[in-house]
């Protein structure tokens, strides 16, 4: 069966449209997906240096209680003498978690690379809908300047912690307006979400190349595209909550309040289990697409195939399942019959089988592999490191009788840190590392993005390792100033150790806004297939791809990872549309296998 | 490493509607939760409710949402008509019966302000109590979908009047008559949830 037949399957919607001219189709209003996904990384990058500038303030105030922060203290806490205040405070941490996870990681992995890589890596020439695409990163936009503007209005910003837990995050927790607008921006994001989701899920069905079975998509594709799924799904979820709390911040409605006050009443816990329904496919949401990366990562660099590839893909869509049947352990303090605790412990070790063995895969993908550490190889196991650590500590917060002790501690903080924070800080770098060739079409500075590496990965571990031992130790999250606690002060030095190793993470990145511009602007022109890898962004479209991606759609013929191939003498990789050497299949079979 | 053989099943409508079909249900499943979330509120303030309605509340009429459920199932009806006409090449019929889904589609809504209107002389207010939250909450978001679907039909009129769609090109219709049949499944389970249990 020649490939020709195939080639005109599904592709005769995928006209070549005419390159826009004018600036505002160009770089502003564009409905390419290649520029939609520079437009939400530049905008998460923003938020990136927002949220960490929060967390060196948040570090700050923990390793010197009561002094001024420095140099920009006097102008941002003006009325504390520069001091953080304790309302300032709880504003900061509010606003670094929903900025890390809303508008710095959702940006970057899920906007940025879902829509650089999907198309690219299925062969397609855009998004199925690019005016959606085009309405997702303006939403996203209003999003962030509603979320912006909540920090201008009296009282100041949302402050009910990223959780928002009613009723603290009710009008009378969190009076104001900075909680309302917080509020919005949420629901507002999530609708940038999900149009993101309905497009990247029906792209993937509908506009995979000829020949692009399920089972020979990029892993990478495969963890966006399961993310979408996990988005469409859960996103609107977190939709009903923030309209429940909306109408009770506005109208007065009584949902999440009770009380002999309250007629018939409402419940404070609905609110979490709205949340958490939400809050746990979050977090596989936000790792998700780091996994894919790395998965495929790790075999390009190891140059190896990627050890049981099939399972790796399956076992990343049973933690999707499994996803939405845990959200319970975020809850075992709650009264929560033990009954239905224990249901969710046991849920919840399950779901750490299939992470276990797509690590594990990971690992035998390595061994034995022709190693080269590049700065994404070496962002790539940076993640197996810190996802292992937060992995195995999830365990002790998944178990009842240790939750019950550990619950909102500082080990909670420094569990989800290594997670859904350093997994997916070094998980976003790998990516941008990998592919700032195809996506600029220039080279970087790779010496600058090692140094970057080791800068993030040695302060990242120290932090969260650090915060695990003070969590271990008993030490509250959210904790203004731990030293007016006698139970405490000891832990004061180790505070001071990991506020310092936030401050080189946080000046370590000097090094890659460095790198970033710099390369942009005067980087060496990149070639087509700088790494030598398969997948067919590489080896079918120029550096950067042209505005309809391929100029013929290709075929595609083998899985993501075709290395060592026997049959290919020349080179160690084979590109998944191209074709075997002739006479290959007859030499193959005459050479003893392995 | 051999190519393996991929077939593609033959077009059997065109590429694009398939594609936007599949895109709308995707859409609808993933809205859908968020009703699913305002209706799991819902079921979690009622378990534990010791008496619906609390004690001292009107309860909530029935006849008129009775009505309205055959209204807005009518207006559902009058769309499968109009698409079935637009796949027979009849644009007269799709005018005529896109025309009757949006009168129908009008006094639903119509009637739904009746019913708040008098609920509200009664005096159950959105901060009167757990009741009124969850009966202005939940038929309001609904109402504000069946106001977008009216918008929705009603742009498709003019372009159905100046015969735009044919058997091949009529993916807003089927679109729209999607999103029209979602709203209306809502209402079935939210009439059936809020006014009658």
């Amino acid at each position: 069966m020649s490939a020709d037949t195939h080639a005109h399957g599904d592709h005769e919607e995928q006209h070549i449209h005419p390159e826009p001219t004018s600036f505002l189709r160009k770089y502003v209003f564009s409905l390419d997906h290649k520029v939609i996904a520079k437009q939400f990384i530049w905008l998460g990058l923003m938020f990136l240096l927002v949220g960490g500038t929060m967390a060196i303030m948040i570090r700050w105030q923990l390793a010197n209680p009561g002094k001024p922060f420095p140099i920009i203290g006097h102008l941002i806490f003006v009325n504390s003498d520069g001091v953080v205040s304790p309302a300032a405070y709880t504003s900061l941490f509010t606003m670094h978690g929903t900025i890390m996870i809303f508008f710095a990681i959702t940006p970057i992995m899920i906007g940025g690379f879902g829509n650089f890589c999907i198309p690219l890596g299925i062969g397609a020439r855009d998004m199925v809908f690019p005016t959606l695409n085009m309405m997702s990163f303006w939403t996203m936009f209003l999003s962030s300047c509603v979320l912006i503007a909540s920090f201008f209005v009296p009282i100041g910003a949302a402050a009910a912690g990223w959780t928002t837990y009613a009723t603290l995050s009710t009008t009378m927790g969190t009076p104001g307006l900075g909680q309302t607008l917080w509020v919005v921006a949420i629901f507002l994001a999530g609708a940038s979400t999900i149009m993101g989701a309905v497009n990247y899920i029906t792209t993937v069905i509908r506009l995979r190349a000829p020949g692009m079975g399920y089972f020979k998509m990029p892993l990478t594709v495969w963890g966006l595209w399961l993310t979408a799924i996990l988005n469409a799904l859960f996103v609107p979820v977190l939709g009903s909550a923030a309209i429940l709390l909306f109408l009770d911040r506005v109208f007065h409605t009584h949902f999440f309040l009770a009380g002999t006050m309250v007629k018939g009443g409402g419940d404070p816990l609905l609110f979490q289990h709205l949340f958490w329904i939400f809050g746990h496919p979050e977090v596989y949401i936000l790792i998700l697409p780091a996994w894919g990366v790395v998965s495929d990562l790790v075999s390009f660099f190891s140059r190896k195939p990627a050890y049981a590839y099939k399972v790796t893909a399956l076992g990343m869509c049973a933690v999707c399942v499994l996803s939405a049947v845990v959200y319970g352990h975020h809850m075992f303090t709650t009264t929560m019959s033990p009954m239905l605790g224990q249901s969710f412990m046991v849920l919840t070790m399950i779901i750490s089988v299939p992470a276990e063995i797509f690590f594990l895969n990971w690992m035998h993908t390595l061994w034995q592999g022709r190693i080269r550490l590049t700065a994404p190889m070496l962002f790539t196991i940076g993640v197996f490191f810190v996802f292992g650590l937060g992995g195995l500590t999830g365990l002790y917060l998944g178990t009842i009788s240790t939750d019950l002790y550990l619950h909102d501690t500082y080990f909670v903080v420094g569990h989800f840190h290594l997670t859904m924070a350093a997994a997916v800080f070094l998980g976003s770098f790998a990516s941008i590392y990998f592919w700032f060739p195809k996506m600029f079409g220039r080279d970087m500075n790779w010496t600058l993005a090692k140094l970057h590496f080791w800068f993030s990965f040695l302060p990242i571990t120290f932090i969260f390792c650090g915060m695990l031992i003070v969590g271990n130790a008993g030490m509250q999250r959210r904790l203004y100033n731990p030293n007016e606690y006698e139970l405490f002060k000891h832990l004061h030095p180790l505070n001071v150790w990991i506020s310092r190793a936030a401050y080189v993470l946080f000046f370590g990145s000097i090094f890659f806004i460095y790198n970033f511009i710099a390369s942009i602007l005067w980087g060496k022109k990149a070639e087509q297939n700088p790494w030598q890898v398969t997948t067919l962004e590489w080896t079918h479209a120029t550096s950067p791809p042209v505005h309809h991606n391929y100029d013929v759609i290709p075929t595609v013929l083998h899985g993501p990872h075709e290395f060592n191939n026997p049959a290919v003498t020349d080179k160690d990789w084979l590109g998944q549309a191209e074709p075997l050497p002739s006479n290959a299949g007859a030499e193959a079979a005459k050479k003893p296998a392995g | 490493m051999m190519t393996d053989v991929v077939r593609f099943p033959p077009p059997s409508r065109p590429k694009k509607d398939a594609t936007a079909y599949v895109g709308m249900v995707i859409f609808l499943g993933g809205w859908a939760m968020m009703f699913a979330g305002l209706f799991f509120a819902y079921g979690a303030v009622r378990l534990k409710a010791a008496t619906w309605p609390p004690d001292g509340e009107l309860a909530l009429p029935h006849a008129l949402p009775f009505l309205n459920t055959f209204i807005l199932l009518a207006s559902s009806a009058a769309l499968v008509l109009g698409l079935r006409a637009v796949r027979q090449a009849q644009p007269r019929a799709l005018t005529r019966w896109l025309s009757t889904a949006i009168v129908l589609g009008a006094a639903f809504f119509a009637l739904q302000v009746i019913v708040w209107r008098r609920m509200w002389l009664d005096g159950l207010r959105p901060d009167s109590g757990i009741y009124g939250s969850v009966f202005y909450a939940l038929t309001a978001f609904h109402a504000l979908h069946v106001l977008v679907g009216l918008v929705g039909l009603t742009t498709l009129l003019p372009r159905a009047l100046r015969a735009e769609f044919s058997v091949a090109r009529h993916t807003a219709v089927r679109m729209w008559a999607m999103f029209w049949h979602f709203v209306d499944a809502v209402w079935l389970v939210m009439f059936v949830t809020v006014y009658v249990l």
